[in-house]
């Protein structure tokens, strides 16, 4: 496994938002402190409104700290880079091109494409669609079109992969697939992965650590690392263990 | 023998090849086998335009006329050449058919039934002015005149249709770029809406020939002036549809775009602008009607050149049958400038073609 040294640093960071309607303020997140390194596999669970996505939004660079530092080996992260490479629960490939051109969006953008024609080859293998370089997205099924959102994300060789609900809008069966291939990408890369979900099963059987949130503030409530090779069973008796935990954490467990 | 052909494909396919079928072989080996009388039908309907053509042809010789006519084969040239346009056309599809591609014909057969019309159009237009005078003669001329006349005085028609097209396209270009330079602005920046979206609230609503005779009165010359028009138009109409599809673009493409390391103007030219391509093109061909309207007004109340200015001049002299072949000659124009559009647009939008969703 290839693997990366970098860190990736929370300092005491919050962030509020003012609402439109009224002068009150949401407080997305409430100091929170993180040190994340190169090859984790970092799950976030927790119910809606609790902050999760404004952490991959703040890492990625979209959006910047009301107070505190995000750092990557000391470096303040102040705008979006590719380094940094992200993928959305919606689809957001451009629909005006085609799935080749798509994956090729970021190196064109750096004017880089020049002589990495091959990269795109390559990403197009990996996913195993090269006969559908020249349709557009609107032809693809959802999960196609995940699959080629993500290696449009990969193409930059990014540290850090954020991944926002990505397997949020697919059906079960194509979502455990999507599972298994990103956990093959990631475990050839050694990227940090970030991924924010709902579901907690998705959230143990990826992570090598699964961070509980809560609301109001949003807040970490338990940072959980899963001590198990992979592939993991869903049906173990450490499997199940887990998820107790996290969703007596959750305020969800008890009857089991 | 053509009949034939269709089960011939069918036997081609066999089922264990479904997995190479193309597009074109599945929806024939999906369509319903048509009956007999369905087919018999069909060849009818197809041949029906060249009937009546010839009826049109037999209306035009047989039925005596009610006021002289002059130079009589100029009508019989203008229907052979129709009548022998399709009958080309028909054999075209019939060779693509037998070489085994039947789109050309399946779409003939649609069209066929208009092409009767057409000619069944034409010998009613005769019988009623022509042979009959119900539509009195000569202030409705009968085709014949109408078709003689351009044929005399083709040279000056070229020339205002010309001048029609360097107007058309003079005023209609600046106004869809500068359309395009506001309406893209003030999609993307808050600040230039704020000055602009005030002048468009205000202008907008006015009709353009509303200025024309303010523009008489002001432009130093008058073509100046009727281009101002047909450009202020364009202007608005592709500023108000491109402003609508840039400030429409979904949040999350500009994320994505700036995570994959797009700059500030990548994310206008790379993203904004083709995500609001066909609200954009919708404007360019409203700004296109808008532009027609606009000339054939300039050109009616003060250029002095043009088709506009053709018909007019044609009817102080009480020239009727210049007047109707003037009026052709725009509605080809007009016709063949708006397909041309049409094509422009299926041709960049071609990605929202067979989306499966």
């Amino acid at each position: 496994m290839a693997e990366n040294n970098i860190t990736l640093e929370l300092n005491n960071v919050s962030k509020s938002f003012a609402k439109v309607e009224n002068d009150e303020v949401t407080h997305a997140l409430n100091s929170i402190d993180l040190t994340l390194r190169g090859g984790e596999f970092i799950s976030l669970v927790g119910p809606s409104g609790c902050g999760k996505s404004t952490i991959l939004r703040l890492v990625a660079g979209l959006i910047n700290p009301t107070t505190g530092k995000i750092t990557v080996d000391g470096k303040e992260i102040l705008k979006p880079s590719p380094e940094r490479g992200m993928m959305f629960q919606k689809s957001t490939l451009f629909p005006w091109l085609t799935v080749e051109k798509n994956i090729a969006f970021s190196l064109k953008m750096q004017g880089k494409l020049k002589g990495n024609e091959d990269k795109v080859e390559r990403m197009l293998k990996v996913i195993g669609l090269e006969s559908f370089r020249n349709d557009y997205p609107g032809q693809l099924s959802g999960g196609m079109a995940q699959r080629v959102a993500l290696m449009r994300s990969l193409i930059n060789e990014p540290d850090i992969l954020l991944l926002d609900e990505p397997l949020g809008a697919l059906d079960a069966f194509t979502r455990m697939n999507m599972q298994d291939e990103i956990l093959k990408i990631w475990q050839e890369n050694g990227q940090l992965a970030i991924m924010v979900t709902h579901d907690v099963d998705e959230a143990i059987y990826m992570g090598t650590r699964v961070i509980v949130m809560d609301a109001n503030p949003g807040r970490i409530v338990a940072d959980i690392k899963i001590r198990e090779g992979y592939p993991r069973d869903r049906s173990s008796e450490t499997f199940v263990a887990y998820r107790n935990e996290i969703l007596n954490r959750l305020h969800f467990g008890g009857g089991r | 023998m053509l009949i034939n052909q269709s089960d011939n494909i069918k036997k081609d396919i066999d089922k264990s090849q479904l997995g190479s079928l193309t597009r074109q072989q599945l929806r024939e080996l999906e369509e319903k086998e048509k009956t007999r009388g369905q087919k018999i039908l069909d060849g009818i309907i197809m041949v029906l335009p060249l009937i009546c053509g010839g009826a049109a042809m037999l209306e035009y010789w047989m039925v005596p006329n009610g006021s002289p006519n002059k130079n009589p084969y100029t009508y019989v040239g203008f229907l052979g050449v129709l009548i022998a346009a399709y009958f080309l056309y028909f054999l075209a599809a019939l060779v693509k058919k037998i070489r085994g591609d039947k789109t050309v014909l399946d779409r003939l057969r649609y069209r066929a039934p208009l092409f009767s019309a057409l000619f069944l159009l034409l010998a009613g237009y005769d019988y009623l002015t022509l042979k009959t005078g119900v539509l009195a003669q000569p202030f409705v001329p009968c085709m014949n005149y109408i078709i003689n006349i351009a044929w005399i005085d083709r040279a000056y028609l070229f020339e205002c249709t010309l001048h029609t097209l360097r107007l058309l396209f003079l005023g209609y270009f600046i106004g869809i770029t500068l359309g395009l330079v506001t309406g893209i602005t003030c999609g993307y920046s808050e600040k230039v809406r704020y000055w602009i979206n005030p002048v468009i609230k205000f202008l907008g609503p006015i009709p353009t020939s509303t200025w024309i005779p303010i523009v008489m009165v002001i432009a130093t010359s008058l073509f100046k002036g009727a281009v101002f028009i047909i450009a202020l138009g364009s202007w608005f109409a592709v500023t108000v549809a491109s402003m609508t599809g840039i400030s429409n673009v979904d949040k999350d493409f500009f994320d994505a775009a700036r995570t994959l390391g797009a700059s500030n103007r990548q994310l206008v030219f790379r993203v904004a602008i083709p995500h609001a391509m066909p609200s954009i093109l919708q404007g360019c061909t409203q700004a296109m009607s808008s532009a027609c309207v606009a000339i054939m007004i300039a050109e009616m109340m003060g250029v002095k050149a043009g088709l506009g200015w053709y018909m007019n001049w044609a009817k102080s002299w009480a020239a009727y049958d210049k007047m109707f072949a003037a009026l052709f000659v725009i509605c080809l124009i007009f016709t063949i400038v708006t397909k041309v559009l049409e094509l422009i647009k299926k041709r960049v939008l071609r990605w929202q073609n067979g989306v499966v969703k």
